[in-house]
């Protein structure tokens, strides 16, 4: 009974996400947010080390793991790099199965048939009641509105600033997300900038209503979602009913993978944290999504807590990138893993450290 | 156009109208009865939706009540009535719940009237329906319909509530089925009909919200107007779209007026019955009674012919009979069949001709005993005058014989002397009768009538003029380029001379002789006209008759003579005239006379005769 918390080596751990990797090389990106994120949890099984400006050193299979079989799109075998210079994964292969349904990978889990699964935020409290281990990570993905520079409907900085303030981003954290994350003010999480209590979360529907009486403009917006991200959609749909009570009007749309451009006012989108460093998270954000909001902010990684905290202030001012919540990584666990550590910000799935003890 | 043909016509026209008068009836007593059913059907329709409606109702009460009696929904109702319960917990219920019940529609409601769970519209959480939380006896209200906020926008629900009171805080079920295709769908319709829906979700009218069971109804606009009216007045409606300008696109509709729970309206059913059915019969008993009218035309073509030539035939026969009788042949007769009035006519066509026949024979045997008692009179008149001289003369002679023999020698001479006059005279008289007797056959040649009319009066002219005698003014009026006709110019002569002779007798004060030729088609025309004081119509009719005079010492003769010469050639002669005016006698001459002499005409004037 006791070998069982003393770690041994061997066995294949079942891991199973809901994305779908379809290029291990990094030089080839992501066609979706799910799969960009994935390979950032992917690529540091497979290289040893990172640089300073978040490339990966090294050839692949100088990490922890060596890629054994590769079906894109659909599974992926890792074995233990014995060679790996720090020291040999417990387990002796990984197998990662992609494109499984959240039901599917909660069940997977809950019957045994995973020993790793991604679960949505939003399930983590019903994963829970029905008895899975659940491991949630620190907020890290922002999820925000972003607008469309550029657009008729939205340039009236006071139409981004109406539908900022009718969003009850309470309401979708205790809702939509089950309590699991929190309210997004600012671009950096509170654990990670320390100023995040200065930015407003709450929802106020009278001032909204009296800016949107005064716009005698367009004022229909169409707010685009990831069409296959269910999370997405709920969070739209909330802002549309939002927007709807506070006088305003938000029309919803489905953006499918690869559709090109859409007519779309602003885009819900997700944005994790390239890194736990608030200055160089911001700047990453600043510049996947910035030239599209129209905003442009340069902090350095070393910036000063205050600079940080002056330039996330001029963009959030610019209501051109609205945060709304902050949501944690939650892993659904089997019974067979053991010394499972919560992921850092910025680091990809601990499976280094980890070993599968015995079914009980 | 014939008496059969007017008689096939007016059988064609009756018959056609008969057709016709049953084609409109039958199609009229046909449309009658399929609009009576079709509004029947309407009715029963509506009914249908009314019973259906009601029935839905108290389905959907049923359901949501069951909603609100299940035990998941009465812990839900007692967690939530505790202090600082979580109601996030319960945001998806109502998605899993309104499946397992089958309702499009389902919302739990906290105490306040805060949404905790939406299957509609699931992000509405935490948002209040102020309207639920007021006090109302939902249980007796039952179901209502109502417009219901959805992901896709507005739509119209059959809804109810049910309240789950734990304590002193309630839990509210608010849930229903969606108004609208499915639901159309689930009518059970006859053929030719259809229901729409419109749903008043929008503040004018909108195409989009009137569906049938398949979606959205093709050329919405068209109800726009009833709907608008609806709008401002509810009330139930029948109208009726024409589509196209076929009679058979139309369709009458039997609107029905949704209202809600406050008496607004919030959508509208519209019954509609197609007007094909009834068109297309319509057109079918057209065509069949166009098919029985043209067969029953052909029909009627067939019996029309042979009855009106059944009818018409006698009466034919009779036409025929009646022209051999204008023709002169007296013994024609009609043959008898049947004792229909058309035979009863020929009948008395026959009894006519019989008795015209016997008639004529009566009068020709009359008009011979006249005629010959008028020879005899005249005889007798004209040998009397002699006879009587005659017989004077011989007593003379024997008287002298025996009462002066001295003197007998010279009564002898001068008593032959007078018997020898006398005996000349009765010679002469007899000569005349003879003469008549012996009327030469005409010797045909052309003749040219206007000189032998210019020779005649050429001929008189010293008579004309004659001193003692009163003068006679002839007047020609002779038609230039007169033809010549065949004829016997000698025997025309002799009557032209006869007319011209009684002419100058009828005017002893003098007067005017007119003569006139005309000529048509070849045939010629002479009228003989004087100014004398004329005849009277029983002398006109009389006036040919041989023997017949109006003169003191003729022989009526001469215009018995003329009329033979006219006759000879074909023509014929009449005669007008008015008492103090004068009399004018026609000649009417052929071009050519025929080969045999027909029998002369001799048509009397209305007036008087010489």
């Amino acid at each position: 009974m006791e070998s069982a918390r003393r770690p041994r080596y061997g066995g294949t751990l079942r891991v199973e996400i809901g994305a779908v990797v379809k290029s291990l090389d990094p030089a080839t990106g992501a066609t979706t947010p799910g799969e960009a994120a994935a390979k950032d949890d992917i690529d540091p099984l497979l290289y040893e080390g990172r640089s300073l400006e978040g490339a990966y050193t090294g050839a692949i299979g100088s990490g922890p793991f060596r890629v054994a079989e590769w079906e894109p799109g659909q599974r992926l075998v890792l074995v233990a790099n014995e060679s790996f210079r720090e020291g040999r994964p417990f387990v002796d292969s990984v197998e990662i199965r992609m494109g499984r349904a959240a039901r599917d990978r909660l069940l997977d889990v809950e019957l045994d048939r995973a020993d790793v699964a991604e679960i949505p935020p939003e399930e983590v409290r019903h994963a829970a009641e029905h008895g899975v281990r659940v491991s949630v990570s620190l907020p890290d993905e922002l999820v925000a509105v972003v607008f469309v520079a550029g657009r008729p409907a939205t340039e009236d900085r006071r139409s981004r600033e109406a539908l900022s303030r009718s969003i009850d981003r309470a309401a979708i954290v205790n809702f939509i997300l089950q309590k699991q994350g929190e309210p997004a003010g600012g671009l950096l999480p509170q654990w990670s900038s320390g100023t995040a209590f200065l930015f407003s979360t709450a929802v106020d529907t009278a001032q909204a209503r009296n800016i949107w009486s005064e716009i005698t403009g367009p004022r229909r917006i169409v707010l685009g979602y990831d069409a296959s991200d269910s999370l997405e959609e709920s969070i739209a749909e909330r802002i549309a009913v939002d927007a709807r009570e506070a006088g305003g009007s938000v029309t919803v749309a489905a953006i499918k993978p690869g559709a090109g451009s859409v007519n779309a006012d602003a885009r819900l989108v997700r944005l994790r944290m390239a890194s736990a460093n608030p200055g160089e998270a911001l700047a990453r954000d600043i510049a996947a999504w910035g030239p599209i909001a129209g905003v442009s902010a340069d902090p350095a990684p070393t910036a000063m807590p205050q600079q940080i905290y002056d330039a996330e202030r001029a963009i959030v001012s610019t209501y051109r990138i609205v945060p709304l919540v902050w949501l944690p990584r939650a892993y659904g666990l089997g019974t067979r893993v053991r010394d499972w550590k919560a992921p850092a910000t910025g680091a990809g799935w601990p499976f280094t450290d980890l070993w599968l003890g015995e079914v009980p | 156009m014939t008496f059969r043909t007017k008689l096939f016509v007016v059988f064609m026209l009756a018959l056609l109208l008969s057709v016709a008068i049953v084609a409109v009836g039958v199609a009229a007593v046909t449309r009658r009865a399929f609009q009576d059913s079709n509004r029947t059907h309407s009715e029963a329709l509506v009914a249908q939706f009314e019973r259906e409606f009601e029935r839905h109702k108290q389905d959907i009460v049923h359901r949501v009540q069951g909603i609100a009696d299940a035990e998941a929904t009465v812990r839900m109702a007692i967690d939530l009535s505790r202090p600082k319960a979580d109601v996030s917990v319960y945001v998806n219920d109502a998605r899993g719940v309104s499946e397992s019940h089958q309702l499009d529609f389902l919302d739990f409601a906290g105490d306040d009237g805060s949404i905790i769970s939406s299957n509609e519209l699931p992000a509405r959480f935490g948002y209040k329906i102020d309207w639920l939380a007021q006090p109302q006896d939902w249980a007796a209200l039952g179901a209502f319909l109502r417009k219901v906020d959805t992901q896709d926008g507005p739509a119209l629900g059959l809804m109810s509530v049910s309240v789950v009171r734990v304590g002193d805080r309630n839990l509210y079920v608010f849930g229903g089925e969606r108004l609208g295709k499915d639901f159309l769908a689930s009518l059970v319709l006859p053929s030719g009909m259809r229901a729409l829906l419109y749903m008043n979700l929008d503040t004018s009218f909108q195409p989009s919200n009137l569906v049938d069971e398949s979606g959205p109804v093709t050329d919405g606009e068209r109800f726009a107007e009833v709907i608008e009216w609806e709008r401002e007045q509810p009330t139930e409606r029948v109208f009726h779209i024409a589509w196209t300008p076929d009679a058979a696109s139309g369709e009458s509709f039997h609107l029905l007026p949704l209202l809600g729970r406050q008496g607004e309206l919030l959508g509208a059913l519209l019954v509609g019955s197609s007007d094909r059915e009834v068109v297309m019969l319509e057109r079918r008993i057209i065509w069949l009674a166009a098919g029985v009218a043209a067969m029953g035309l052909l029909l009627g073509l067939l019996m029309s012919w042979w009855g009106a030539a059944r009818v018409t035939r006698p009466v034919l026969k009779l036409a025929e009979g009646a022209r051999e009788v204008s023709e002169g042949n007296w013994s024609a007769r009609v043959e008898v069949r049947g004792r229909n009035e058309i035979a009863q006519l020929a009948k008395a066509f026959n009894r006519m001709t019989e008795q015209l026949s016997e008639q004529r024979e009566r009068l020709v045997q009359a008009e011979r005993v006249a005629a010959w008692r008028e020879l005899a009179r005249r005889l007798a008149h004209e040998l009397k005058n002699p006879l009587f001289p005659l017989e004077t003369t011989v007593e003379n002679l024997q008287r002298a014989k025996e009462q002066s023999p001295e003197q007998f020698e010279e009564v002898f001479r001068e008593s032959t002397g007078i018997l020898l006059s006398e005996i000349e005279n009765l010679k002469k008289i007899v000569g005349r009768f003879s003469d008549f007797a012996k009327m030469p056959q005409p010797e045909i040649g052309p003749v040219n009538l206007n000189e032998t009319v210019r020779g005649i009066v050429k001929l008189f002219e010293s008579q004309f003029g004659a001193v003692g005698r009163p003068p006679i003014t002839p007047e020609l009026h002779l038609e230039e380029g007169l033809p010549a006709i065949q004829a016997d110019e000698a025997l025309l002569r002799r009557a032209i001379e006869n007319l011209v002779l009684n002419a100058m007798d009828a005017m002893p004060a003098g007067g005017v002789l007119m003569l006139r030729t005309t000529h048509e088609n070849g045939d010629v025309d002479l009228e003989v006209s004087d100014t004398g004081s004329g005849l009277t119509p029983e002398e006109c009719d009389r006036l040919f008759t041989p023997y017949y005079t109006t003169k003191q010492h003729g022989t009526g003769l001469g215009l018995a003579i003329v009329q033979s010469v006219v006759s000879d050639h074909g023509g014929r002669i009449s005669v007008e005239s008015e008492s103090g005016v004068g009399t004018s006698f026609h000649i009417h001459l052929p071009a050519k006379p025929p080969v045999r002499s027909p029998v002369a005409v001799v048509e009397a004037g209305s007036s008087n005769g010489e």
